[in-house]
């Protein structure tokens, strides 16, 4: 027990020895949460606008009106042409234009059934979706005040019609940080764990300081455990400040139990530690070592759903996502900060995570051998 | 003059042969932007479809029936009814057997031939706001599909006709596979750059380095040649990727898409030069720039997030990201065909981060140096 004491206390030294490091623990984190906590966002707004009215009737302007007034769209000016629109689509300097056919205000009162145009830049599809959902949206509103104008009441209430009333529960007000942030926490906590451990082992290769703890009377035990637990130390400090600072900053509700979350926290941390352990056994030096890391991260992050839902993932992917354990977790996670669910409802999640957890970290550290090639 | 020259293409030398020496290190860098290429390809679609949606339908007559066939009829839903208790309601979402739930009051059907608008309860599982948004969405267009059906004659004053440019099916591959490029090779350029220059003040062979004739400009030249190579074969092959398998058209000038692209590396090779000049360790270099490149590049240039969503704050700091001036560019030039004239902006600020990166890590080199 000495022995690993020892042990981690030169960890803790070398660690907090040098001072960006020490940074780069506490603050990066921090300031990377704030950035994806307010970037990462669904929607879209000020949308740049050019409306081509034709018409410049009353109705026309009632209908750019809606436009102006909604905060999905800044109005950057009017034009005159189709042709004017779309070269500042190709310039980027405009991404949606609105052309209002002539007579529009008149076809309509005759029933002539006029057409809007709708011109928008499809380079980014996504956004392009949504913007046109936006423009429908008003001119649908339009449609309906159009309808419902005084003298035509009679005819609307001729109509049978379902409205929905909706509840949108476990984030009321649709903060996306509220979402992101647990999802964070599993990132933040993988890429300490794993790529830090890793680099760390390494390291006393590349610079021949193995040699010199392979050496003293520690058993490979010992090793590996001083050398991991302030990893894990650090993880767990890490953790509870992004979640305290996320509390802050963001005002997310954290509604489950949050020793349940870290003792499943430490479950997870079995995978990371132990792929940690493993790239340090097969590789020599830290450039290897971090382009390693790096290829399980991306593999991860992108298969864990913490990006891209799993549901919309094609099916053979989605049989892919049962092979990474940090899928779970970020199910666990997820669920335990939002929807306070127990270990009932998160045992189906509990168990393949643990599972893989002590194969890997079994098998990793049979591979580590306490020598030198 | 020639002497420098030979010393470089020497230093280049034994930098390629520190790369050839760590083919595992190689073949990452080259099946790494693959596999992620593949998998954004694949995966990234924001769309959702199937969404679960259970049933709890009180009213059991003609209208409901009709809505809830209504509900089955549309992609987006999988509807299943159920029957348990509606106090356990909650249990649907905890257990995630349904994303949804749309109860039909009792008395559904005969308000509705009466009432102006009769409601109907939705209950959106809105963890993810992204998603609930979504399916609130849905839910709209479904009823609204049911309001027409229920009423032939409901007149539409109005058509809407929409042109979508560029991308007419709107296809997510137009927009990652330009978003991957700028993403592999800042991460890449940046990284590899970092370090190994600390690399070799970690390991103490700098000094040897030093005692040799050769100047400090000539070591970074040297030393940032190979990647330049490495980094343009790997741009090439996310494009031939992008073209072949995702099926992106190339709408522009190659030349121009060349030229620029080396300017990209030339600043993304710069960023990892600055770093390496106040970084003394190969993992805080390596944390570094994978903290100033990955996240930035992702979530701050318009890769997937539009910058004009944001709040003010962080559209001020996208303008130190250089993969939103390089965005610009390669969806500009793939996927518009934009000429140089048109990309003058981006170009040019593009160009002014690499001379001030660039002197500014010359300066600090030297210092570096002298200590």
């Amino acid at each position: 027990m000495r022995q690993i004491l020892f042990m981690m206390n030169k960890e803790f030294k070398q660690i907090f020895r040098t001072r960006e490091m020490v940074a780069i623990i506490f603050f990066l984190p921090i300031i990377q949460m704030a950035i994806l906590g307010f970037a990462i966002t669904n929607e879209v707004k000020n949308i740049k606008l050019l409306i081509s009215d034709h018409d410049k009737s009353f109705e026309s302007r009632k209908l750019i009106l809606g436009f102006r007034y909604s905060e999905r769209f800044q109005l950057i000016g009017y034009e005159n042409s189709n042709s004017s629109i779309t070269e500042a689509i190709h310039n980027w300097s405009s991404q949606m234009g609105l052309v209002i056919p002539k007579d529009f205000g008149k076809d309509l009162y005759r029933n002539l059934n006029p057409e809007v145009q709708i011109i928008i830049d499809g380079i980014d599809g996504n956004t392009a979706g949504i913007a046109l959902g936006y423009a429908q949206g008003i001119i649908n509103r339009f449609t309906l005040d159009h309808l419902n104008r005084p003298m035509d009441m009679k005819a609307v209430y001729a109509f049978q019609s379902a409205g929905i009333e909706e509840r949108m529960w476990y984030n009321l007000n649709l903060n996306s940080a509220q979402y992101m942030v647990p999802g964070l926490v599993v990132v933040l906590l993988t890429v300490i764990s794993m790529m830090l451990s890793a680099m760390s082992l390494v390291r006393e290769k590349e610079i021949g300081t193995l040699e010199q703890l392979i050496v003293t009377p520690l058993r490979k035990y010992q090793l590996l455990l001083g050398k991991l637990f302030p990893f894990l130390i650090l993880t767990f400090v890490e953790m509870v400040i992004i979640i305290n600072a996320a509390k802050i900053i963001f005002s997310i509700e954290f509604v489950g139990s949050q020793p349940l979350l870290a003792t499943l926290a430490s479950l997870y941390l079995f995978t990371t530690l132990g792929l940690g352990i493993f790239i340090s056994t097969i590789t020599s030096t830290q450039q290897q070592a971090m382009f390693l890391a790096w290829f399980f991260m991306v593999f991860m992050l992108l298969m864990s759903g913490f990006l891209i839902p799993i549901e919309n993932m094609p099916a053979f992917l989605q049989k892919i996502t049962y092979l990474n354990p940090m899928r779970y977790f970020i199910y666990i996670t997820r669920d335990i900060f939002q929807k306070g669910s127990n270990v009932q409802y998160l045992k189906i999640d509990i168990l393949p995570m643990t599972i893989y957890g002590i194969l890997i970290f079994w098998g990793s550290v049979l591979k580590f051998h306490k020598r030198i090639d | 003059m020639k002497h420098t020259q030979n010393r470089i293409i020497t230093i280049a030398k034994k930098e390629v042969l520190h790369i050839i020496h760590d083919p595992r290190s190689l073949i990452i860098i080259f099946i790494l932007p693959v596999i992620q290429l593949l998998l954004f390809g694949y995966a990234l679609d924001l769309e959702i479809k199937n969404v679960d949606l259970a049933v709890v339908d009180f009213s059991k007559g003609n209208y409901s029936d009709k809505l809830i066939d209504q509900f089955e009829g549309s992609e987006f839903f999988h509807v299943f009814f159920y029957d348990g208790r509606i106090e356990d309601l909650e249990k649907l979402f905890l257990t995630r057997k349904a994303r949804a739930i749309l109860i039909i009051n009792q008395d559904f059907d005969k308000e509705i031939q009466f009432a102006v608008s009769t409601p109907v309860q939705i209950i959106i599982d809105a963890a993810d706001p992204n998603a609930g948004t979504l399916i609130r969405n849905y839910c709209t267009q479904v009823i609204a599909g049911y309001n027409q059906k229920i009423n032939i004659q409901m007149p539409e004053p109005l058509m809407v006709e929409s042109n979508i440019r560029y991308n007419p099916d709107m296809q997510s591959s137009y927009f990652f596979v330009p978003g991957i490029l700028a993403l592999l090779l800042v991460m890449i350029c940046a990284l590899l750059t970092s370090v190994t220059i600390t690399r070799e003040k970690e390991l103490g062979t700098m000094e040897q380095i030093l005692v040799s004739p050769i100047k400090p400009l000539e070591i970074i030249l040297g030393k940032v040649l190979p990647y330049i190579g490495i980094s343009i074969l790997i741009g090439l092959l996310v494009l031939l990727i992008g073209i072949f398998v995702f099926d992106v058209p190339f709408r522009g000038s190659y030349l121009l898409l060349l030229c620029l692209t080396t300017l990209y590396i030339i600043t993304s090779l710069s960023l990892g030069l600055m770093i390496s000049t106040f970084t003394s360790t190969q993992q805080v270099a390596m944390m570094f720039a994978q903290s100033a490149t990955l996240l930035p590049t992702v979530f701050l240039s318009g890769f997937i997030f539009p910058i004009s969503s944001m709040p003010q704050l962080l559209q001020i700091i996208s303008y130190i990201v250089p993969a939103k001036y390089f965005l610009v560019i390669v969806r500009g030039i793939i996927l518009k065909g934009n000429s140089l004239l048109q990309l003058l902006q981006p170009t040019v600020i593009l160009g002014l981060m690499s001379i001030i990166l660039l002197t500014n890590a010359f300066r600090r080199f030297r210092l570096n140096l002298e200590e």
